[in-house]
This record gives C-alpha cells, structure tokens and sequence, in this order.
C-alpha cells in the first residue's frame, strides 16, 4: 500500500486547504469549489512558500505571498503583479495522486493513489494526533478497554470496541507523530461516538506514557 | 468616542479587544503602547492606570478595565443588539462560554507565552511553555470536535461568542511558536470560520481568508 | 555554505534598550555563542575562546565582526541628518536564512497579499518596470525607480499614495529602504533591515528607521514597522527550502522580481552564501 491516508472527507470542506505528509514529501491538500481534490508539492515554484497557506479563489489554488494562482493541473494561470502577463507553461506546481473512498481521503507521492475497498457505511469520528510512532498508537488503541472489555480485531484497521464497529487508518506526521484517522459504523448515536472519542484520548494516554 | 484603548499591536491580548470592536462594528480610539522595546506597560504613566502592568487597557469615561474577559463582556453587553455574543439570558449556554473565557486565560499563559519566546526572545522557559500549549490545544480540540459531532462549529451555541473571541489568538498564532494546526482538524476549520465572519480584522501572523476580489474576506 | 565571505562583515547583536549594565548576555552569531556586555555606549562582546571582539555603535546598534580582515561598515548618510527621527523596533527572531528576510525586504509584489490595506491592496497588484544594477565602485545592489499604490504608506500618511521607492544592499544582510516620506515629498524616509545570522537557518532581525514625522507619536512609529514586519515572519518561516536557493532552477522569477534576481547573482558572485543553497537539492 503506497497511498496514505490524510484526513477525514468531512475536514476537507469545498474550498479549504490543509497540509499533510506523505512519504516523507510535504503536501498541500485543497479541495474546489465542486468537491475536487488535489495534492500538490506544498512549495510554490516562485519563492518556496507552502502553498498549504494559500487561498481558493476561481477555482484555483493562490499562493498566500504574492497571489499566483494554479489551475487544477497545476499550471500557473496568473500572475498579479503582471495581470497583462500570459505565465510560462513551465511554471507549474508539483501535482501528486489524490482520492477518497468510504470517508477518507488517500493521497500518493510516488504512483496513483489508492483507497481500500470497505463494506459497510462509515461515519467520521475524528483525526487524533498521537505524539508516538504508528506501531505505538495501534497497539494502543488494541489495547486500550473500552466500556470493560478490550476491543475485537477484525481485517487490517478495524476493530469493535462495545458494539461498535471502528475503522482506523494511521499516518505518520513528521518524525515524531502519528495521525490517527477514525470512523465508526453509520448511525452510531451521538452518545456512543463521544464515548468513542474519549476512549481514543485514553488510548493516547497510554500510548504516549513510557519509552518513546 | 465609545472608548480608548491603550494597544500593543503584536499582543494577542490586545488583539482579542481589535477583533471584538470589528465585529461588532464599533469604532474606539487607540493609543499605542510601546511594550517592546520600549517596555512603556511598565512606564509610571501605565502602572498608575493599571497596577499589573499588563496590557490591553480600556477605559470609557471614569471607565477602566484591565483584563480582556472582562473587556469583552462589557463590549458585547454595551454594543451588541443582537444579543448572541454574550448569552446573558441562557444560563446554560453563558455557562459555557465563561468556562471557555476560563481558559483563554491559559492560552495566554502557555501558547502565548512559547510565542513571545520563540518570536521575541522572551526570558521564559520556551519548551515548558509549548508544552502546556500542546496540552491546550488538544483540550480545544476535543471540545471542538464535539461540537463538530452534535453539528455545530462555535464554541458554545448555534452562534459565535466572546468565548470564541477570547480563544482565537493564541491558537491561531501558535505557529508563530512553531506548533502547527495540521494535526487539529477541528481547530482548523474553526479558525477558518471565524477568519470568515462578517468585519473580520487581522494581525501580523494571522491572514485574510483572501477568497474574494475585495483582498480580505470577500 | 560558505562562512569565510560572511566572517568579515560587521552584524548587529544589540539595541540600546536591550544594553543594561549588569546584565550581560548571550546571543549566537554565525552559529557561535558571543557573550555581550557593557553599556550601550562602551559595549564589550566576547567570542567562546575569551578573544574581545571589535565593536562599533551605529545606527543604533552595537556592531561586532569576527573575522581577522573586516571590510568596512557600510554608510548611511541619513543617521547623521540630526532632524530626523531614529527608531530601533527591537529584535525579532525567524527562523529562515538571514537572506531569505533579506530578499524578502526587496520584494513589493507581495504587499497586496501579506501587508493588505497597508503597502498595498487589491486590485492594485501590478509591478511596473525599475532599474536595478551593481554598483560596481560601492559593491552595493541598487533596485530604482520603483512606484507602487499603497493605502497607508507611513504612519504620518492620511490617504493612499503612490510611493516612490529605492533599494539598496550595502552587504548582504542589509538591506535599506529610501521612501516618499508623505509629510515631507523633497525628502526620503529610511527604513533598514539590519540581519543578525544565528545561523545560516535562523536569524535575528533589527529593524531600524530613520524618518520626518513631527506628528505621530514615537510607540505608533515601532509599532508600525513592527505589524509589517510580524506579517512578514509568517511568511518567512514557511518557505522551503529553508536556505535561499542560488541554483535559478529551483525557483522561478518573474520580471518584478528583478531585484532578488540581481541580489541572487551578486551573492553567489561574491561567494557570500551563509545561509545559502549553492547546488539543487
């Protein structure tokens, strides 16, 4: 599996811009005005500001220091200091593979990006950083009691804590920390998700305490 | 003239009080205060205004309020006709929002600190300081996230707040101290939210949404 | 990479108002801790081997150099003008490569975007055309003739002007600015960046200015050019790489940019690259 998961669908609201990680590139995550995803290389080609920090405006991605706006192939449309100015085809930002299934948003830096298959319906939970690598974090949360009873694994990444299915996707952010990414079952009532969320703070709890 | 503000343009507390007379649309007058270098907060003529020596300091009339929850309290009862900013007739909700006034005393303390030293210099312990911020903000989090399960964004109610005021600065700038938003998901849309309300101001460190033509909000 | 260029020039470690006698204290510079006491007016800096370093006081900072060969201080005529108003706005750590706050110092495409509604604002983006040379006699880069709509240029100004701008780098962590100064057209303000390098990815920026303004008062003159530059520092901190590319293939110019074009080439040039990127990465 070369694709990582960045974030929950619901996080990534029409046009907003986030940064994520992904095998060890720094990425610009943004989605347009009609849903559209993109991953870019969080660089703009003119001076190196994080893109991640821009704005989207007319359906593309600006860079927040001088407004150079990108269409979604990546290619420079504009240039405001020279609004007369038909910007080279050479200047263009670093697109990488992006998509999204059940949820969850999967970005790839090296080949095209691939989300696993899921059956069921899932519901977002939350993103929870973990200040620990993944190995710590999921034998965390496989460790970690919920309502008296340790959680069931099931596949890869799912698990039952009480009568709830989970499904989690881990990332690694940077050196030293992990994005742990949440779904519950659909129609989880509102009571048993914010349980669920507290007992992934637990699970934290433990997984930061002792040896790093 | 509805008040005079004693500012300190890099100061997020100051910046709480900016921000507040922007949406609420009320002009003040400003008198600058040089905190740094000029450490001017801690000049005669200040410490006789206020004893602590902290900056921002409001004064209407005979007037004088030195911390920035009470400011924000008298702003939104004296300006405010729509009444939502500070939900005076729902105790549950006003609740809420003075626990959340709570704690953006402690921002003040932890990510506000990590920032004057890592932008200024400032003689404090710096990884102490981030530290605690880190602690906060995942405290912030996990309430926003809450929110964001029952279907709401604000830190209390169906409507922004002086909570959501007091808040804003000190987590939006902690990246001036380094500590990013991009394992908050939640903090980051809410940020973005309210960088969005109508009569937004910025400051240094903090930028307009810029999504319109108009150059801030649009 | 090369410290051996950067060794020789003078920098920046102290202000006035961070000068107390009693209270000596450590700064880095080019990556080595100094020790700075004294007053302002007879500062003593001290390298980690116990070796006095020279000191000058200008500009209203105590400079200091650690090489055995320094070139000369650059002058700035207007310090000596007595008439005008002198404001040090403090020390403002980043952390970036001293060159990349420089380049960004030169740079007026970005006002609309980072300093809205102050040095610029939308739909007023356009760069027109200016001179930019090396001044071969002085080894300094001079950027000319530069014009841009600006909505509150100074303090002292009432109403949105076109200013007028020159640029100069004296050496290559300075750089200063001379402005339409707005109460007093005949005349330019001047505003300097003065670069301390901590280290070739962190620096210590000491903005200084030298101004006409009879009016405003002296808190709102430091706080002014302090917004500006806070707003750069966002900026600053977010650019990747950290050091200033030298290879013109790793960031792509456009014709406003003419200014970090010539001050690219004159550093490398130079072999002035502490704090630079000098191969593709």
């Amino acid at each position: 599996m070369t694709s990582v998961a960045v974030g929950l669908s619901r996080d990534l609201a029409a046009k907003r811009v986030m940064r994520a990680e992904v095998q060890g590139y720094d990425i610009a995550v943004w989605r347009d005005e009609n849903g559209g995803l993109h991953a870019w290389n969080n660089r703009c080609p003119h001076r190196g500001m994080r893109l991640s920090h821009g704005f989207v405006r007319d359906g593309h991605l600006a860079c927040l220091y001088h407004g150079w706006h990108f269409r979604k192939d990546g290619g420079c449309a504009y240039i405001p200091a020279h609004p007369e100015l038909e910007p080279p085809e050479t200047i263009s930002a670093t697109v990488f593979s992006i998509t999204e299934n059940a949820g969850v948003i999967w970005v790839s830096a090296t080949d095209t990006a691939k989300a696993p298959a899921e059956d069921g319906e899932w519901e977002p939970l939350r993103s929870l950083s973990f200040a620990c690598p993944p190995e710590k974090v999921r034998h965390a949360i496989e460790n970690t009691p919920f309502a008296g009873q340790l959680p069931e694994r099931a596949a890869s990444g799912h698990l039952t804590a009480g009568s709830t299915a989970l499904l989690v996707h881990c990332a690694p952010l940077g050196d030293a920390e992990t994005l742990a990414h949440l779904l519950v079952a659909a129609g989880t009532s509102l009571a048993g998700r914010k349980a669920l969320s507290r007992w992934c703070e637990t699970a934290r709890e433990s997984a930061e305490a002792g040896p790093a | 003239m509805t008040f005079t503000l004693y500012n300190y343009v890099l100061s997020g507390n100051c910046y709480k009080i900016r921000l507040m007379a922007a949406l609420l649309g009320v002009e003040y007058e400003t008198v600058a205060v040089d905190f740094y270098p000029g450490m001017e907060h801690r000049s005669p003529q200040m410490l006789s205004l206020n004893p602590a020596g902290t900056l921002p300091v409001l004064t209407a009339g005979d007037l004088v309020l030195t911390e920035t929850q009470a400011m924000l309290t008298w702003m939104a009862t004296s300006f405010d006709t729509s009444g939502t900013w500070f939900p005076a007739g729902d105790p549950a909700l006003l609740g809420v929002v003075q626990q959340w006034l709570g704690f953006s005393g402690r921002l003040t303390q932890s990510a506000g600190l990590a920032r004057l030293h890592s932008m200024l210099d400032w003689p404090v312990d710096g990884q102490a300081a981030c530290a605690a911020a880190v602690k906060d903000l995942r405290i912030l989090e996990r309430h926003l996230t809450d929110r964001v399960l029952e279907g709401g964004l604000w830190i209390a109610g169906e409507t922004p707040t002086i909570a959501d005021v007091a808040c804003f600065p000190y987590v939006a700038l902690s990246p001036d101290a380094g500590l990013e938003h991009d394992a908050y998901p939640a903090i980051r849309n809410w940020l973005y939210a309210i960088r969005g309300l109508p009569g937004f101001v910025a400051m240094p460190g903090i930028h307009y949404r810029h999504e319109g033509t108009s150059g801030t909000n649009g | 990479m090369s410290r051996e260029y950067a060794t020789n020039d003078w920098y920046p470690v102290a202000d006035a108002a961070r000068m107390i006698p009693g209270h000596g204290f450590t700064t880095r510079l080019l990556g080595e801790p100094l020790e700075v006491s004294g007053s302002f007016e007879n500062p003593v800096v001290t390298a980690r081997d116990g070796r006095m370093l020279p000191v000058q006081v200008r500009y209203g900072h105590v400079w200091t150099t650690t090489g055995s060969a320094p070139r000369p201080l650059f002058d700035i005529a207007e310090a000596d003008e007595t008439d005008r108003t002198f404001v040090p706005c403090g020390a403002v750590q980043v952390r970036c490569s001293p060159l990349r706050a420089v380049e960004n110092f030169l740079d007026i495409a970005h006002f609309p975007f980072v300093h809205t509604g102050i040095l610029g604002e939308e739909p007023h983006t356009q760069v027109a055309p200016y001179k930019v040379e090396i001044r071969e006699d002085a080894d300094e880069v001079w950027a000319t003739q530069i014009g841009f709509h600006q909505p509150q240029a100074a303090k002292s100004a009432t109403e949105a002007i076109e200013t007028r701008y020159e640029y100069r780098v004296p050496a290559p962590t300075t750089a200063v600015l001379y402005k339409t100064c707005p109460p007093k057209p005949e005349a330019w303000d001047v505003i300097a960046i003065f670069v301390q390098p901590v280290a070739e990815d962190m620096c210590i920026a000491w903005p200084w200015m030298a101004l006409y303004d009879d009016v405003s008062p002296y808190a709102d003159l430091v706080q002014f050019q302090q917004e500006i530059f806070l707003q750069d520092r966002s900026i600053l901190e977010n650019q990747k790489p950290t050091l200033l590319p030298l290879d013109p293939r790793m960031e792509i110019p456009t014709r406003c940019d003419l200014t970090s074009v010539v001050y690219r080439r004159w550093l490398k040039r130079k072999g002035a690259t502490y704090g630079a990127l000098t191969t593709a990465a």
